[in-house]
């Protein structure tokens, strides 16, 4: 089984004996490169080029994050799969409003019905069913955005009443966030988002072709597509474990900066976690076998590619339970 | 499945069989490594040690495990290379 690893300390990547070494201050630590997935780097990382070799040999890419655990960017290796038939398809797709719009509402639709299960999962009334049979009506790109955005208001406003009351918060503050809900949504999401990439690194789908975000300059944008459908499930369902269960506490914040950013060890206490979510198996309906939530981000990549192909219409992963 | 190998080599080509299985498993202690492999990472790994052994003067040994449930696994003193994804 190949997983991730999260370099949390400053060091170097180095490449010996045909794998690579991380160096830091407590010593050498070589890592078997036949099991690696992808890297995540948090502290400052210093590689050689030889390390870069020996990664895009392997096909890992590999995740940067600032100081601050903003998502800076990633190490994206030479594509292997390649399919131009797809990237035509993938652009045609976008440049056809009516599909473009087709899946920007599905992704939306797949994003607003997952947090409902979350609310639902906690017992509360909300009012995402309602709002989202207006979709229907969206004929541009923007009304779409904004029926997703009322649909995430109504969704943290009900947030509140799952956290308890030293975690509460008004609204979605980013850049920077302003409270530690804030802060952690912030950076489970530049996670998911990382994740994402890693996944569609691993099929044949361009990343920078995207439908509900703007494919935009410099941006993988339809990792951010993608996410959205598994913010909720990957995400929001883990601040709450985190949080409820006492694992996470003001302690793990930055006190100077307003508690708007995780310190050292939170960070490690929620990497920790979201590893372990990512690992976790459920057992799928359609392919009556186990799947771990990370696989799942794989399969509906698959599904766009079948959408994309006209095989298969495109219906977006919906928890079940 | 999990496997653990255990090795026992000639000085000259120690650090070559080294060497060779820390691309695939982790390092545990001198002359044992252990991980979770696939079917055909085990007949790389297989094939790749008998490039590199003297059939007359080393041995390998590699007990194999259907998962890594099936065995417990019990440090006393010191653990020398902990299996970390956090560093």
């Amino acid at each position: 089984m190949k997983k991730n690893y999260y370099l949390m300390s400053d060091g170097m990547l180095k490449r010996r004996e045909n794998t690579v070494y991380f160096v830091n201050k407590d010593g050498k630590k070589p890592i078997p490169i036949n099991k690696i997935y992808s890297i995540y780097a948090y502290g400052s990382l210093t590689f050689s080029s030889q390390a870069i070799h020996l990664l895009a040999k392997e096909g890992i890419p590999v995740h940067f994050f600032n100081y601050y655990g903003y998502y800076d960017g990633s190490f994206y290796p030479r594509e292997k799969l390649l399919s131009g038939d797809l990237i035509i398809n993938q652009a045609e797709h976008y440049l056809d409003h009516e599909k473009r719009i087709f899946i920007a509402k599905k992704f939306v639709e797949g994003a607003a019905k997952n947090m409902e299960k979350v609310l639902k999962y906690y017992h509360l009334e909300n009012q995402i069913s309602t709002i989202l049979p207006e979709l229907d009506g969206c004929n541009i790109i923007t009304e779409v955005m904004n029926v997703e955005g009322r649909i995430r208001a109504d969704y943290y406003r009900k947030m509140n009443e799952i956290l308890p009351e030293n975690f509460n918060f008004d609204k979605r503050v980013k850049r920077p966030p302003e409270n530690m809900i804030n802060a952690l949504i912030s950076f489970g999401n530049s996670m998911v988002y990382s994740t994402v990439l890693s996944e569609i690194y691993n099929t044949q789908l361009n990343p920078t072709i995207s439908y509900l975000h703007e494919p935009s300059e410099r941006r993988f944008s339809l990792a951010l597509d993608l996410s959205e459908i598994f913010k909720p499930i990957l995400v929001d369902r883990l601040i709450f474990y985190l949080v409820n269960k006492r694992m996470l506490s003001e302690d793990d914040f930055e006190k100077d900066l307003n508690y708007c950013l995780l310190n050292d060890r939170g960070r490690k206490i929620f990497i920790k976690e979201y590893d372990e979510r990512l690992k976790k198996t459920i057992k799928h309906r359609e392919l009556n076998r186990k799947v771990s939530y990370k696989r799942l981000i794989r399969l509906e990549s698959y599904k766009l590619i079948k959408h994309l192909l006209g095989s298969k219409e495109y219906k977006p992963f919906v928890m079940w339970w | 499945m999990y496997v653990i190998i255990v090795y026992d080599i000639k000085v000259e080509r120690v650090n070559k069989v080294k060497g060779f299985l820390r691309k695939h498993l982790y390092w545990i202690q001198n002359s044992v490594f252990e991980g979770e492999v696939t079917k055909s990472e085990l007949e790389e790994i297989k094939t790749g040690l008998l490039d590199i052994i003297n059939k007359k003067d080393d041995s390998v040994i590699i007990y194999r495990f259907r998962t890594d449930d099936a065995f417990t696994r019990k440090v006393l003193g010191v653990e020398k290379a902990p299996i970390n994804g956090i560093l």
